[in-house]
């Protein structure tokens, strides 16, 4: 009786757990449809808790794709110490010389004062140049380098020199040097001077010139501006496009008129001053959560529109979540399937600037929403610029027809400047065709060969002991130096060796957190990565860089 | 490049305190600076004489940089919100009572502590010591907050 009742009960088992498979197989072919494999262990483990906890790991993303642990590697205490002391010796200097010496250089007609103002209130104030005065002339050498060649995966380099200890500076015309370019933002490797799309650039001077002398609203709007929309919106998978001559001026001139007085904005602590200063503009309630993080992204919004309008506490007309899609100092991709999640529990629009990701990220270069493998249509706002991946200049937005339709009749970037010039606006559309299209040109291979290359050399720096911040996969990649004055040396020494970097230090960044950032471009052989890979690794012992040392280091070899 | 507010942090002022290791090392240096003067073989620095001087001279210093000394010593972003305020005043961003704005509040009480102590609660001392420290407290009161007595240091 037992027995036949056992055999019984397995019997249903059996069926039941047939039962299960079919569900789950349901599940799954929808999810994958439409959604990316990280949603689809989300949604399985809401269907049924044990089989979604096996699936997770069985399809858990590449370990390129992993996000949120970044090596946050802190600089060391002596570190620390060493650039404060550092700073306060310089302030401390700075502070006697000017009490009594006065601004500027001693004994010299460069002395730094206003002339022939008596009696007049004084224009600046001259504390606010104090920094620029002690510290940065300092390590003025360092930065503002001109270049004599297009910025392509490599640039001819000339050489600046001081003959009065950094105020003035004179350039030597003679002495040329072609480096590696890790400074320049050239993700696609666009900015070169032939090829196609330079071709493009200049057949289209020949049709239409070089200005079109007005704005977009008078008589500035040619078939050249339409198609170049219409192809951004292709790009993207939105409804319309609308592009701008300056991506500065489009995230500060079109925010204030998408967001007013009775909007909350919540943005992220390491947005870019473009967005900052847009956001004052508008007269929103802005409100900050930690870089990447969408749990104190979500108390903050939670309490923000609790709280309600400052005075009147009245509830919000509209709520939006702003965010970059790379960082261009951290290097770090934002964290996109959460915050959307978030969004979509709190009704709020999402407003993503893709200054650093578009072209440069997702397996067909559409940004980090083809990164993740989202769909377009439930970003509300994307912003970008064409600076960085396509070699040329200007932003766009894109959006539903309706939000464009109302940029084009408000926005004052729209009526006022001169309209985007022909040669630029036909580079960006003939590098977009190339990347939309495998058979048109090489754009797909150049992504191919970005993410490549980011992936190769964030590993091998990683491998050599330094701390690099950023996620696995993005073509940012800052190696941390922690005081200012490796920052000097680490230039010089690659300069020598014919490499270019960009150093970034305080204040730009906050004060033990200086870093050399390089950004990798898909115009960069594998020669190259490695030759700069070896010159990191000669000097970052003279230099102690190497803050990661240990046993927990993945040493095993990388493959290009 | 080095310009402020680039990525977020506009006016560095506001937190470069909060960083890691800025509190110990102040106290270091303030510990440094005052084991130096307790070294000078004058028979005038004698040990109470000392710790007066290591007192006064944090408040004087104190005073002149976080609550004379008005804006920032780099050109921001933000339309020059904070010109007119002193250091203090833009610390946090004018949040009261944050821990940074606690720490530098005890510091004076805590020297002035033991300055009594290692002056022996001597008359002239207190007079000297009570007068700095009250110039410090002062103006760190939340109710000073973007106040300027009789018009001083307005602008």
């Amino acid at each position: 009786m037992g027995l036949a009742r056992n055999v019984e009960n397995s019997d249903l088992m059996i069926k039941d757990t047939i039962r299960t498979i079919g569900q789950v197989t349901e599940i799954v072919k929808e999810t994958w449809r439409s959604q990316g494999d990280h949603l689809l262990a989300k949604r399985v483990a809401q269907a049924m808790p044990k089989v979604g906890k096996r699936l997770r790991k069985k399809t858990t993303s590449s370990p390129a794709r992993n996000y949120g642990h970044e090596d946050l590697i802190q600089a060391p205490w002596y570190m620390r110490f060493a650039g404060y002391f550092c700073h306060f010796m310089l302030f401390a200097v700075g502070f006697f010389r000017e009490s009594i010496w006065g601004h500027g250089p001693i004994n010299s007609e460069l002395k730094i004062c206003e002339k022939n103002r008596d009696g007049y209130s004084p224009m600046y104030i001259g504390f606010e140049g104090f920094y620029i005065r002690n510290v940065f002339r300092r390590l003025a050498h360092c930065f503002r380098t001109p270049i004599a060649s297009a910025p392509g995966g490599e640039v001819d380099v000339l050489e600046h020199y001081s003959e009065n200890a950094g105020w003035t500076f004179n350039i030597n015309q003679n002495h040329m040097k072609t480096c590696i370019n890790f400074g320049s933002y050239n993700y696609l490797g666009y900015a070169q001077t032939s090829g196609p799309c330079t071709a493009a650039a200049i057949q289209s001077i020949q049709t239409s010139g070089l200005t079109s002398s007005s704005a977009r609203q008078e008589l500035g709007t040619l078939s050249y501006h339409r198609q170049l929309e219409t192809t951004v919106s292709e790009f993207l998978g939105k409804e319309d496009a609308i592009t701008f001559g300056m991506g500065f001026a489009t995230n500060v001139l079109n925010i204030p008129r998408l967001m007013d007085k009775r909007t909350l904005v919540i943005s992220d602590e390491k947005n870019h001053a473009s967005l900052i200063l847009g956001l004052r503009l508008s007269g929103a309630t802005v409100r900050v959560f930690q870089h990447n993080n969408p749990e104190h992204l979500e108390r903050v919004l939670r309490k923000a529109m609790l709280h309600g309008q400052p005075r009147t506490r009245r509830p919000f007309k509209k709520v939006f979540i702003v965010v970059e899609g790379v960082y261009s100092m951290e290097g770090t991709i934002v964290r996109l399937p959460e915050i959307m999640a978030i969004k979509k529990k709190y009704k709020a629009y999402l407003y993503l600037d893709e200054a650093h990701s578009v072209g440069a990220m997702g397996p067909n270069g559409r940004g980090v929403v083809d990164y993740y493998g989202l769909n377009p249509k439930d970003i509300d706002i994307m912003m970008g610029t064409f600076t960085k991946s396509f070699g040329s200049a200007g932003g766009y937005i894109a959006g539903s027809k309706r939000l464009i339709d109302h940029l084009r009749a408000n926005s004052q970037a729209n009526t006022y400047p001169t309209s985007m010039s022909a040669p630029v606006a036909n580079q960006i559309i003939e590098a977009m065709k190339q990347i939309m299209d495998k058979d048109h040109g090489d754009g797909m291979e150049r992504v191919r060969v970005l993410a490549r290359n980011s992936k190769y050399i964030r590993r091998r720096l990683k491998q050599l002991g330094l701390v690099v911040y950023g996620h696995d996969d993005s073509p940012v990649v800052p190696v941390m130096l922690f005081v200012t004055t490796k920052i000097s040396y680490l230039l010089g020494e690659m300069k020598k060796k014919g490499i270019a970097l960009v150093g970034v230090g305080y204040p730009a960044t906050k004060i033990s957190h200086e870093r050399s950032r390089l950004c990798v471009s898909s115009s960069h052989s594998k020669e190259m990565l490695d030759y700069c890979v070896n010159a990191f690794d000669e000097i970052a012992d003279k230099m102690n860089i190497r803050y990661n040392r240990g046993a927990h280091l993945d040493m095993s070899e990388v493959q290009y | 490049m080095m310009m402020p507010g680039g990525h977020g942090n506009e006016n560095p002022n506001t937190n470069y305190m909060n960083g890691r290791g800025f509190w110990i090392f102040y106290l270091l240096v303030l510990g440094g600076v005052h084991i130096i003067l307790l070294s000078v073989p004058v028979s005038l620095f004698s040990v109470a004489w000392v710790w007066t001087l290591t007192h006064v001279g944090h408040n004087a210093i104190q005073f002149w940089f976080l609550h004379w000394m008005k804006s920032h010593p780099w050109i921001t972003f933000d339309q020059g919100s904070n010109r007119r305020l002193t250091h203090w005043e833009q610390i946090d961003h004018g949040v009261q009572y944050t821990p940074t704005r606690k720490f530098l509040t005890i510091l004076p009480i805590m020297l002035y502590i033991l300055a009594s102590g290692y002056t022996r609660y001597d008359k002239i001392h207190f007079a000297i010591n009570t007068l700095s420290l009250a110039s410090v407290l002062i103006p760190k009161l939340p109710w000073f907050h973007k106040v300027r007595l009789f018009g001083i240091n307005k602008y």
